[in-house]
């Protein structure tokens, strides 16, 4: 016993001085997982001691510091330990370093996203309960909260201010800016001192809200509005006993105390669940720690009345009865059991995946508990699966008797509890409007497909590797009657996903920009063809490759997304960037010498191969690649710089209403530049809020509509149709002194509305908004510019 | 080969007939008028009067006339904006900010206080179709005191466009058919809202134009 620990010791030390190629992807044993565990502690206080010795190397004063928010061990035995940065011990947004502290070796930390010169003037002269109480003024909630608002004085950068947003009246069709979503304020300073404030609602009035504010904490305007639930829009499932989606299975469940038996499984599960710790234990035994089924509790005509039950006083311990939920008012009886069945069964599955194969405890890597509620019903739930990162809990709809089936189908639960890991590390957005969405989604629909796999393979939940068999690459196929949600082969078999990237992927929802980086992982795991039309060819890659099989893909994505990616939430990672990464996570893990892989030896080139045919970057050994790019000419301007995190100002131009103009447009890599342009775009398709209009005119010009607001253009290169981009123009009726004439002068009456108060002068605002401001006059300035410059 | 006998034949015929008409005469025939001259460069006359008038900058060359915007002197104004019509055969220039607008820097274009460099200023310019010039330069804070317009507020430039084969003498009629000033009393408030809506509204303004010849 004594000697284990120094021969174990040795032997690592050995395979880590020959490199991470010949080891670094081998399962660890668990008598070596367990030391690394136990070292986790230390390193995380490396880390954090790295990190400070190097603030001035970093542009960091002696004000600003970090602090460990999360950390675990992976698979190589090294402690992966991310860190806040912290202003007078206040958290900097969107600013984060990642550590890593391996056995014996240098600590390596990325700092990418750690912001230097933050300067915060003055202190807050609003309290806690004031940003508190302008949170809940603006959320309006018209039922109970679930809980206290959260409350966390942060400092905010003026980069991540919120933007411009337009709804359309679905019966007018008229477009509006929508004040809700609005947001409108400017900063005086780079960085600003600000409260986080995290509301939560889930009541039948309001349905399931967790929206994020931050409150500048001197002015107390609102300076932006995250929406941090992971909302799908497909869920199946089945479960133990008499499952649904799974048929027959055994379930982890719980002898009580009472002699009857639960569908709650303490074995998977160290720290309590932090929503259900709230619950007051009865004599059951029950407690908040593990993996739990509850089911919420309807009427006969399945109206939900928001009461949550376990599904326990099982005398049995034989569940469901295999059939689809119809038992309305009777969800904790054998018909309702099935849904809980279903649960229970996928989430000790993606449980074990992620411990055993990926060493990761639990969704946060903390061991925390997760709970499902099923039987979910009412407007926002029925037909929906969410994540709910602050319960840790997933919410799954009945479905219904129509249309979709139960939402607890084994790939939507793996892909919701998924949603709890890249919640916890790299937090991406999970807003349209922003890349990341799609790769926030795709993570989670990727790794259902690995949990899927490791279901199916011989080696039972203890396995720790994932079988290059098993995954059907589809989500949601029960929840669809035999008709997947979504397909990671081919996603536009949907009707709605892209297949590959193009400038103005982001104004897709996330569920259908994800097409982009799911079918790039099934490239990457199971290669691509070269058969044209095949659902497996890419245009982008004629030549097709060979996979690198499941498992490797799983532990380069898993380290992409664990180790290298930061977003905080603020939509800054895009596919290019996520794809830079992937292809180093590929290097450390397998180097230069494993080989055998697509078009080349090595394993870092199938993955550019898997990108590049998914047009995100160039494939290996491709010299050039046309693009067609609604260029970033803002050049950091002010629009750019206070609304960088609006969704995608970068592709968006100002154009007056009712003239003929030359939308601006950008081919690189090919001496071509001549595009075709179209009205519209694929994101119209795809739930995105903009309109169609005007006439493109023989010579390329477009004749644009009279009604203002946000306009979808596309352009596509003629000397390779495959490129194309998306882009939004803003239609604004620069005639605001009302002559019929859109000219300079009409920049008058913005600008002497400026001051004034609301109410006296929406008709001068750019916007049909009842203020006037710098954006107006931006964006005036940039429709005239772009429509009558000087040549 | 018939062609060219026919030829001679023609030639040979007006030699004869050119024989026959000229006899007896010595005297030259009349000079044709002479072929204008084609210009090289522009003139401006600055109109007479004292209100809103384009004037000649001195720092105008031959090719490049810079016209600076004044206005009456003792009239206080937020700002300006006009619409200048020109022949289709000159050109309007652009200053080092890329606008055919040049600030003389009269109005306050950033707001009071304001560190921002890059904050959006309501200065702007293009050339519609028709060779209209439309220009615009105001102060979008109220809290920025109005300004005496009894000196250059802007500056605007015409080009020489050896392109468009002009020649010596050639008018090259200007108009304003828009001009519009920023009074000092706007957005005032008052409890009469007619009095306000009034105040709410730019002036119209006539501005004198001179006369522009290609020379």
């Amino acid at each position: 016993m004594h000697g284990s620990l120094p021969r174990l010791l040795t032997a690592l030390v050995f395979a880590l001085a020959l490199g991470p190629a010949l080891v670094a992807a081998q399962p660890m044993s668990p008598s070596a997982r367990a030391y690394h565990l136990s070292q986790q502690p230390q390193r995380v206080v490396l880390a954090q001691d790295n990190l400070m010795v190097r603030r001035t190397e970093l542009g960091l004063s002696e004000r600003e510091g970090f602090i460990p928010v999360h950390a675990f061990t992976n698979s190589e035995g090294v402690a992966v330990v991310r860190l806040d940065h912290t202003f007078e011990g206040h958290r900097v947004l969107g600013s984060q370093a990642i550590a890593k502290v391996p056995l014996g070796g240098s600590i390596r930390a990325s700092t990418s996203k750690v912001m230097a010169g933050v300067q915060v003037e003055g202190a807050p002269t609003l309290s806690p309960e004031t940003a508190s109480a302008i949170a809940l003024r603006h959320l309006d909630s018209k039922g109970p909260l679930k809980g206290a608002p959260r409350v966390e004085r942060v400092v905010f950068p003026a980069q991540f201010l919120g933007g411009i947003a337009t709804t359309v009246d679905p019966e007018t069709g008229k477009v509006s800016v929508d004040r809700k979503l609005t947001v409108h304020a400017r900063l005086s300073a780079p960085y600003v001192w600000a409260y986080e404030v995290r509301t939560h609602l889930q009541n039948v009035h309001d349905g399931p809200k967790a929206l994020t504010y931050y409150i500048d904490a001197r002015t107390g305007n609102i300076l932006r509005i995250n929406d941090a639930l992971e909302h799908q829009a497909v869920t199946p499932s089945t479960g133990t006993g008499k499952g649904y989606y799974n048929g027959n299975v055994s379930l982890p469940t719980s002898l009580m105390l009472d002699s009857t038996y639960a569908l709650y499984d303490p074995t998977r599960g160290t720290l309590p669940n932090p929503d259900l710790q709230n619950y007051t234990p009865d004599a059951s035994g029950w407690s908040a720690t593990g993996l739990q089924a509850w089911y919420e509790q309807n009427d006969a005509q399945g109206t939900n009345t928001y009461q949550s039950f376990l599904f326990q006083g099982n005398a049995g311990n034989a569940w469901g009865d295999g059939l689809p939920f119809t038992a309305y008012g009777m969800e904790g009886g054998a018909n309702g059991q099935t849904a809980g069945v279903d649960a229970l069964y996928a989430m000790a599955w993606t449980w074990d995946f992620y411990k055993n194969v990926l060493n990761l405890d639990g969704m946060d890597g903390k061991g925390t508990s997760v709970y499902a509620q099923v039987g979910m019903t009412g407007s926002y739930f029925r037909n929906n699966a969410y994540w709910d990162p602050y319960s840790m809990a997933l919410g799954l709809g009945t479905g219904t008797p129509t249309g979709y089936g139960s939402f607890t189908e084994f790939d939507v639960i793996a892909h919701e509890m998924t949603h709890g890991v890249t919640a916890t590390t790299v937090k991406f957005v999970n807003s349209a409007g922003y890349e990341e969405a799609g790769l926030n989604e795709a993570t989670s629909d990727f790794f259902a497909q690995m949990v899927k796999a490791y279901a199916s393979g011989s080696a039972g939940n203890t396995g720790a590797t994932v079988p290059s068999t098993g995954a059907d690459w589809r989500i949601g196929a029960g929840v669809g009657h035999g008709t997947p949600l979504r397909y990671l082969d081919k996603p536009s078999k949907d009707q709605r996903s892209a297949d590959g990237w193009y400038d103005g992927l982001l104004y897709m929802d996330g569920h259908f920009s994800a097409g982009v980086l799911n079918r790039a992982l099934y490239f990457l795991a199971h290669g691509a063809s070269a058969t044209p039309g095949a659902d497996d060819f890419s245009p982008y890659l004629p030549q097709g490759m060979k996979g690198i099989g499941n498992d490797k893909a799983a532990r380069i994505w898993f380290k992409t997304v664990t180790e290298k990616l930061y977003s905080g939430n603020m939509g800054t990672v895009t596919c290019l960037e996520a794809r830079d990464q992937a292809i180093q996570s590929a290097l450390e893990l397998y180097g230069e010498s494993a080989g055998g892989f697509g078009l080349d030896s090595l394993v870092s080139h199938a993955v550019e191969n898997a990108f590049g045919a998914v047009n995100v970057g160039l494939n290996y050994a491709e010299s050039s690649r046309t693009q067609v790019r609604f260029a970033d000419w803002r050049n950091h301007d002010w629009i750019q710089r206070n609304h960088f995190s609006d969704i995608g100002y970068g592709h968006k131009q100002y154009l007056p209403v009712g003239e003929r103009v030359n939308p601006r447009i950008t081919v690189l890599n090919n001496p071509n530049t001549a595009v075709t342009w179209t009205l519209g775009g694929p994101s119209l398709y795809n739930g995105a809020s903009a309109l169609k209009g005007g006439v493109i005119n023989a010579d390329g010009s477009w004749t644009t509509p009279y009604t203002l607001g946000w306009y979808a253009i596309t352009a596509t290169s003629k000397a390779d149709p495959n490129q194309f981009a998306e882009g939004r123009a803003f239609l604004v009726n620069l005639d605001t002194d009302g002559d019929n004439e859109q000219d300079a002068v009409d920049l008058g009456p913005i600008a002497f509305s400026w001051y004034l108060t609301n109410g006296l002068n929406p008709a001068h605002s750019m916007f049909n908004a009842p203020w006037v401001d710098d954006a107006d006059v931006a964006a005036f300035v940039d429709a005239m510019k772009a429509t009558w410059w000087v040549k | 080969m018939r062609i060219r006998n026919l030829s001679q034949l023609l030639a040979s015929t007006a030699l004869l007939l050119g024989l026959a008409c000229g006899g007896g005469s010595s005297s030259a025939p009349p000079a044709a008028a002479p072929a204008p001259a084609p210009a090289r460069s522009l003139a401006y006359n600055d109109p007479t009067g004292v209100g809103w008038r384009l004037v000649k900058d001195p720092s105008s060359t031959s090719t490049r006339i810079v016209l600076n915007l004044v206005g009456p002197s003792g009239l206080k104004t937020r700002g300006v904006g006009l619409n200048l019509q020109a022949p289709l055969t000159v050109k309007f220039g652009a200053f080092g900010n890329g606008l055919p607008i040049n600030d003389a820097g009269v109005y306050q274009l950033t707001t009071a206080g304001s560190t921002d460099p890059s904050e959006p200023l309501a200065i702007t310019g293009g050339v519609k179709k028709g060779n209209l010039l439309s220009v615009g330069i105001y102060q979008k804070d109220r809290d920025q005191s109005a300004k005496d317009s009894g000196a250059t507020l802007c500056q605007i430039a015409i080009l020489f466009d050896p392109a468009a084969q002009l020649t010596v003498g050639t008018s090259l009629p200007l108009s304003v058919p828009k001009a519009k000033a920023i009074p000092e009393d706007i957005g005032a408030v008052t409890d009469d809202q007619w009095t306000l809506d009034k105040k709410m509204r730019m002036a119209d303004i006539s501005i004198a134009v001179g006369t522009l010849t290609a020379n």
